[in-house]
């Protein structure tokens, strides 16, 4: 159990001009299960990998229950970490394995039997104690990873991209167990991934990173619903939020031939900017009305694909006089095809503004 | 089938050549002198056993076998030992003076011996090792170190750095993640550069000539060559002493002979 | 921040870097015994090159005079060189197109070639000594191998003293030498051949390339910078043959066999005059010209070899 405390933590690795980690700040709560998400070379493993010990700080400080970390040898920070490659020692079988760390903290044989046969019957390894890592599945060696990670009992468990090794059913199967496992055990987590399902399944909160700086930090149905910027917006949901840019008249914006009402927002919050970007996630645009009200505006626009997933259907279209994509889901059963006109409902409740030159959301400021 | 004649002429032919010269001094080895030379190339009559025995304990030959056995074993143990810890440090580590390092090391692996020879005698003189089987052992081991580094620093550095991490995170110290994780996980290749460098030194004759003259010194080729040099007519006895040499490397090629090819050409084929 | 900290806590804390003390044990054993064996007797022979060293440890500094004779009066110098030249030439290129012969019969699924394989490579595991001992007695004139089958199909004329007549000693070494030399770049070969991707090949059987063509235009094409490096490293190991010519003819007969390093054997042990500077500077010389070879081979072969797959 512990509380992880990050401060203006940044790293530049010798012999490279650029800041892989710049100014970095996170609070992670007792027993909370952080996510680390961004996309590939945003710098989310560099900072796991300075909290782990592996990697040395270039400024700023890691704290754990108060203590500063810096200077502590990785062996000493009380962390288990697990590896995208699992790192299990091949020459080993599963119980010398899991029994690695232990049995180098001088942790007496009886308790590190305990440990390591009540890891392995919570992960379901008990027949496989004396395989070997090559006889093992990618699950199973997933298992052991993880398993070796737990009977440590650390203070803090973290995770560098678990799950991207493992196919798309085993993914599945395996977050739920993650996060059972989680759940049960109650250490705080630090998990990096750059896979914005396994966060939104996984995290209590979700920490976003872009270009070694965090953009983000909230709930993630929080910041589902108010990215601070297009590109939380557009990382987040799939497929993702549509951007489209629009005019700005008064108190309404101009799509094409169409005026969009944005009551929410005062003439202040809008700014001098004669044109926004505007933001709306393909489930918030509607075949038919879903309910009857004014703040859903209709617009004309042409389809030019048309996949059906099965449980839904995903629209492409286009709007007459733009060269814009815009993407609907509608239900399973609709029957337009490819090269019709359609009428769309735009949910207006549910729109977001963003500025095009900052990239930042122009927040609401009337009721 | 018949358009394949002449490859199969061709595959019979060229394994009567590579292989032919050495089943005719194994039959040889069984054969009497006087017997081979009445007819070279006959099969042998009787199978003359004891000649074995004659040429291990009359003609010194187990002098010559043991002291082989001494210098390479050792030789090659130093070698193995030193040039993993040193390949390990150079996969591993990252510090300022690694890649000199290895530029000198590897380099090593095109210097002429008889660049060094000359030097080695009178240095071996001058520190009372000349003649002597320390002497040898260390000038093996300072000369196939470079090839041993080489073969063993590219398998190394292809161990994935996170079985080191997590080491690392799980306690472990720099010797004992050289001990726990580095060797054994690099086995096969250990295994490759024991074989390949038993073999070189046991064959191993310019730096035993020159720094060996003691008859009770001398190592196996050296001492095939005396036999030689003072019996040539004696073919048959010669030709047992050579079934003697060939014979440890028989026996190690016929039990790891697809480890030892392919060691030699992941080291090659790089 | 962290600046003023001093490198040994920076050190604990990364996985890929270690103290000096831990490098230095790792390195120390392998490091001081090639320094004091191997690097210091380099030196020492350059050193010795520009001495007359006597017995007892006399030295005398007599600067380029052992150079000068050695390039300009040294007849059986010269004589090695060519000798040498002449064999690394004919036999790298023997055995490095020899083996590469040899791979491809086998690749071209050849009955029993995992057996042929081992069993073709056994030369290159013998010692000299056997190697060198077993042809000679192959190359004995009168109950030799060579001459008798040379005989037995009526070609008896022409017999010859494979070892003993100047002009053709040094061919007969040379085919020695290739033989015990084939099966190594032969497997060398194979392992590339097998490494050669299928979809290229396959690719090629599309385009209707009979078996000479894709041999012509894409299998030795690729192969290039397996072949170069054979190449190179054959040559490199043949300049500095010593102990096939030693065994079977010692340099004889009249320097026919002589090679540069048979005589810098011979001018520091087998000499009237006990000397060891002036075979020192035979040996800086040669080096100097092995090194020049290397970096020309290196650079004339390898610049064009880019294979992109």
């Amino acid at each position: 159990m512990a509380v992880v405390a990050i401060e203006a933590l940044s790293k530049r690795y010798p012999g490279s001009n650029e800041t892989a980690v710049r100014d970095f700040n996170l609070a992670v709560a007792d027993g909370e299960f952080m996510v680390l998400l961004g996309p590939s070379g945003c710098g989310k493993s560099s900072v796991l990998r300075m909290i782990a010990g592996l990697e040395p700080i270039t400024a700023g400080t890691i704290a754990i229950d108060g203590k500063v970390m810096n200077q502590v040898p990785a062996k000493q920070r009380d962390i288990a970490m697990v590896f995208q490659s699992y790192a299990l020692y091949p020459h080993m079988d599963v119980f010398n394995n899991l029994a690695f760390g232990l049995r180098r903290r001088r942790v007496p044989a009886a308790e590190i039997d305990r440990r390591v046969r009540q890891a392995a019957d919570k992960l379901g390894l008990a027949l496989f104690l004396r395989r070997k890592p090559h006889a093992l599945s990618g699950g199973q060696r997933q298992r052991v990873a993880l398993g070796r990670a737990i009977v440590r009992e650390p203070k803090v468990f973290l995770f560098d991209e678990p799950l991207s090794n493992l196919d798309a059913a085993l993914r599945v199967s395996t977050r739920n167990e993650l996060i059972r496992q989680q759940h049960e055990i109650g250490i705080t987590t630090i998990y990096v991934t750059h896979d914005q399902v396994e966060a939104m399944t996984m995290g209590h909160r979700i920490c976003i990173m872009d270009q070694g700086e965090v953009v983000q930090i909230g709930a993630p149905l929080e910041v589902y619903r108010n990215p601070v910027n297009t590109f939380v917006a557009r990382f987040l949901g799939n497929p993702p939020m549509n951007l489209v840019p629009i005019e700005l008249g008064r108190g309404s914006g101009r799509l094409g031939s169409v005026s969009i009402p944005l009551r929410s927002w005062s003439e202040t919050a809008l700014g001098p900017a004669r044109s926004v970007l505007l933001g709306i996630r393909p489930e918030d645009l509607y075949e038919t009305p879903p309910r009857p009200g004014d703040d859903l505006v209709p617009i004309a626009m042409r389809v030019s694909a048309v996949e059906p997933l099965g449980a839904e259907t995903l629209l492409v279209l286009t709007l007459d006089d733009d060269a814009t994509d815009i993407i609907a889901r509608v239900g399973r059963d609709t029957r337009l095809r490819v090269g019709e006109r359609a009428t769309i409902m735009l949910d207006t409740t549910t729109v977001h503004l963003f500025d095009p030159v900052t990239t930042r959301v122009i927040a609401r400021d009337l009721a | 089938m018949w358009r394949r004649t002449p490859l199969i002429l061709f595959l019979l032919l060229y394994t009567v050549v590579s292989g032919g010269p050495f089943v005719w001094v194994a039959i040889m080895s069984v054969r009497t002198t006087p017997e081979i030379f009445a007819n070279p190339y006959a099969l042998p009559t009787r199978f003359h056993w004891e000649k074995f025995a004659q040429a291990w304990s009359h003609s010194n030959y187990s002098t010559y076998f043991w002291n082989s056995i001494i210098v390479v074993t050792t030789a090659v143990a130093l070698i193995t030992v030193f040039g993993a810890m040193a390949a390990h440090c150079l996969a591993r580590y990252r510090f300022r003076a690694n890649r000199p390092i290895r530029f000198l090391i590897l380099s090593g692996m095109i210097l002429p011996p008889q660049l060094l020879i000359l030097s080695l005698f009178q240095i071996l003189l001058d520190y009372h090792l000349y003649n002597t089987l320390t002497g040898l052992i260390l000038v093996y081991v300072a000369s196939h170190l470079a090839m041993t580094v080489y073969i063993l620093e590219g398998f190394f550095a292809q161990i994935p750095q996170d079985l080191f991490d997590a080491a690392r995170m799980d306690g472990y110290g720099d010797f004992e993640i050289f001990w726990r994780i580095t060797l054994p996980v690099g086995a096969p290749a250990l295994f490759t550069t024991v074989t390949l460098n038993f073999i070189i030194l046991w064959n191993e004759f310019l730096y035993a000539v020159v720094l060996l003259t003691e008859d009770d010194k001398r190592t196996l080729p050296l001492g095939i060559m005396h036999f030689m040099g003072s019996h040539q007519l004696d073919v048959g006895m010669v030709a047992t002493g050579l079934m003697i040499a060939i014979a440890p490397v028989i026996v190690l090629y016929a039990l790891f002979s697809d480890t030892m090819i392919r060691g030699m050409t992941a080291g090659a084929v790089r | 921040m962290l600046q003023g900290l001093g490198q040994r806590g920076r050190r604990e804390i990364d996985a890929r870097r270690a103290a000096p003390g831990t490098l230095t044990l790792f390195l120390a054993p392998a490091l001081l015994l090639y320094a004091g064996f191997t690097l210091y007797p380099v030196l020492r022979t350059f050193y010795n090159s520009v001495h007359t060293i006597k017995p007892h440890g006399v030295e005398e500094f007599v600067g380029l005079a052992n150079f000068s004779e050695l390039l300009h009066t040294d007849f059986v110098f010269w004589k090695a060189v060519g000798n040498t030249a002449l064999f690394t030439i004919v036999a790298t290129v023997a055995d490095v197109f020899g083996g590469l012969l040899l791979a491809l019969v086998l690749f071209s699924r050849a009955p029993l070639a995992p057996l042929l394989r081992i069993l073709w490579f056994t030369p290159v595991l013998m010692s000299y000594v056997v190697v060198g001992i077993i042809w000679v007695w192959i190359y004995d004139y009168d109950w030799g191998l060579a001459n008798q089958i040379l005989r037995a199909i009526g070609l008896g004329a022409f017999e010859q003293s494979w070892l003993g007549d100047p002009h053709i000693a040094l061919w007969s070494v040379m085919a020695t030498h290739v033989w015990k030399w084939l099966g190594f770049n032969m497997i060398i070969f194979l392992a590339a051949l097998y490494a050669l991707p299928g979809e290229v090949l396959g690719a090629a059987e599309l385009d209707n390339c009979g078996w000479l063509a894709k041999l012509n235009f894409i299998i030795i094409p690729m192969l290039r910078p397996t072949i170069v490096n054979l190449l190179v490293l054959s040559f490199i190991g043949k300049m500095m043959v010593f102990d096939l010519i030693w065994i079977m003819t010692g340099g004889g007969p009249l320097w026919s066999t002589e090679t540069v390093s048979t005589y810098v054997y011979k001018r520091a042990f087998d000499w009237n005059t006990f000397d060891l500077g002036y075979p020192s500077a035979i040996a800086v010389v040669w080096f100097i010209i092995i090194l020049i070879f290397i970096v020309l081979m290196t650079r004339l072969l390898r610049q064009r070899d880019r294979l992109e797959f």
